[in-house]
């Protein structure tokens, strides 16, 4: 019953996305069981390599995706050169790794689904299969 | 050099998967590269290796990165680097184990770059900073790039502050650079230790960061005058040419960055017991904008050096030519008076184009001007590092640079 609820989810998403979800909004939804709200700020450190003090592991998109740029513009505040720049300088200085990068945001739900603590960035509007839950929403 | 520049860029041509390679699960292997030509205009001088013709032979550098995960929290990670100049080493530039039981937490161990400034431990990595060139009286005072030993790193977050401290010990063996220019000896620091604090607040970053170092390197080409010195009784002036002692390096940054504008500020001070090291204090500001895939930025950067404290009991010897001594005295002071002690002011301007998601051109002009005579910075062609026959003219020159900066 459960693996045919998330199947449905899973087709619900799919059926979304190739609606063309376009809006510019983003929310940041993460595989935990405990709810909890991120401000902005701590979804910014958390993508920066920053350490909430929580068990939580960013994903990312991979470069090029549209609502990756959103996500850097509207939540990092880089553009994609100097997210790339901050990243080259903290691997190749020893201290962190950039978040682990999936294709597209079908792959990016299936990851969370995956991984308990994951945290992933999904157009607005999208029914979430459980557990998965939003704890930034950035709002159109 | 001119073909080893050639070959990074058909080596950039090839295609190449994103910033990382992943040879298998555990093993990946990225790495950087950067071709960088300068002209100077100066006829007699030179700065930082460039000289009146166009060299490519200074800053172009190639370096891969393979790091093996042997377990999700414990890693080993390589850096081997081959670089154009005589005045850098290539081969292995650090090697460390990493062990990372929290996200919040990671150890380090092995042959680890030290993290003076704030580009200092990513200073061959030209891509990740606006520059082609770093100010150099910021980043061409640091003595040692590596130390052998371990560092641990801890990252706390508050809703709207981000910390992360370093704290690093160990020791140093190998080559010294003074403005840009290795030193030959062979330098010994023990004892190397620091403190480096980042606290991070929406656009905004502060870093402080203090080390210091005992420092057990032998001059022996002091010795002569050192021993000859003490022989004769002028014990403070023989101590006074002694270079050991400690090595404290104080650093302090801020820097802004938003999708339109950055700015950034730094400001060093270097200081040591060797007489023949003043204190030295650098720093720089800088400010420039985003424009699409552009970016320009204009920088002015400055440095000066603190007083020499010269022994004073040999100085009436000077009036004494015929004193058996006056030698030794006139020696002391004349080697006092070949150490840098003026101050240099640049103004740079520069800019850059990310063409691609991984590599970006720059172009850079800075011009240099001494406000006090020797600053350090600028050698003549023939003599190297210090000129024994300066003149007291102020140098003033201006440095045209080119980069190209790839990351893989």
């Amino acid at each position: 019953m459960r693996h045919f609820k998330l199947i449905h989810s899973l087709i619900g998403i799919l059926l979304g996305l190739s609606l063309g979800v376009q809006a510019e909004g983003l929310v940041v939804v993460a595989n935990i069981k405990e709810p909890v709200k991120l401000s902005r700020e701590q979804v910014r450190n958390l993508y920066m390599g920053a350490s909430l003090g929580q068990d939580l592991t960013p994903l990312a998109l991979r470069p090029g995706n549209h609502l990756r740029t959103v996500f850097n513009t509207r939540v990092i505040g880089l553009s994609e050169a100097r997210v790339q720049s901050y990243w080259a300088q903290m691997r190749f200085t020893g201290r962190l790794k950039p978040p682990p990068e999936v294709q597209d945001a079908e792959e990016l739900v299936q990851q969370l689904l995956q991984k308990p603590g994951a945290v992933g960035y999904l157009p607005v509007g999208l029914e979430l299969p459980e557990p998965l839950v939003v704890v930034y929403d950035l709002g159109l | 050099m001119i073909r080893q520049a050639a070959q990074i860029v058909i080596l950039a041509g090839m295609p190449t998967a994103l910033m990382a390679l992943e040879v298998t699960d555990r093993f990946e292997v990225s790495g950087f590269a950067r071709v960088v030509t300068g002209y100077l205009d100066h006829a007699e001088q030179s700065y930082e290796g460039y000289e009146d013709s166009v060299a490519a032979d200074q800053q172009t550098l190639l370096a891969l990165q393979p790091s093996y995960s042997v377990s999700p929290q414990l890693s080993v990670t390589g850096q081997l680097l081959a670089h154009s100049s005589d005045q850098r080493k290539s081969g292995v530039e650090w090697a460390y184990l990493a062990y990372r039981p929290s996200n919040a937490w990671q150890f380090r161990a092995g042959k680890l770059r030290t993290p003076f400034f704030r580009y200092s431990d990513g200073i061959d990595v030209g891509y990740t900073y606006a520059w082609i060139s770093a100010p150099s009286q910021v980043y061409n005072n640091y003595l040692f790039s590596t130390f052998t030993g371990g560092s641990a790193s801890y990252q706390y977050t508050w809703p709207q502050l981000a910390l992360s401290a370093e704290g690093y010990y160990g020791s140093f063996d190998g080559d010294i650079y003074i403005s840009g220019s290795r030193v030959d000896v062979d330098a010994k620091v023990n004892d190397l230790r620091g403190v480096v604090l980042n606290l991070r607040r929406q656009n905004t970053s502060l870093r402080v960061s203090y080390h210091q170092g005992d420092n057990i390197t032998d001059l022996p080409e002091l010795d002569a005058l050192s021993q000859g010195l003490a022989q004769a009784g002028f014990q403070r002036s023989a101590g006074s040419l002694d270079s050991r002692g400690n090595i404290n390096v104080l650093q302090t940054a801020l820097s802004y960055e938003s999708l339109r504008y950055f700015a950034e500020a730094e400001w060093v001070q270097t200081s040591t017991e060797f007489a023949l090291t003043p204190e030295l204090t650098g720093y720089y500001l800088m400010a420039g904008m985003y424009v699409g895939e552009f970016s320009v930025h204009a920088t002015y950067a400055a440095s000066a050096y603190g007083n020499i404290e010269a022994e004073s009991e040999l100085r009436p010897l000077l009036a004494q030519p015929a004193n058996p001594i006056y030698p030794l005295a006139a020696g002391y002071y004349q080697l006092l008076e070949r150490i840098p002690d003026g101050s240099l002011d640049s103004y740079k301007i520069g800019a850059r184009w990310d063409f691609r998601l991984n590599m970006a051109l720059k172009a850079e002009l800075a011009w240099l001007q001494e406000t006090s005579p020797r600053s350090g910075f600028f050698s003549t062609s023939e003599q190297g590092l210090y000129d024994p026959d300066y003149d007291a003219d102020e140098h003033s020159a201006i440095l045209y640079q080119l980069g190209w900066e790839w990351i893989f």
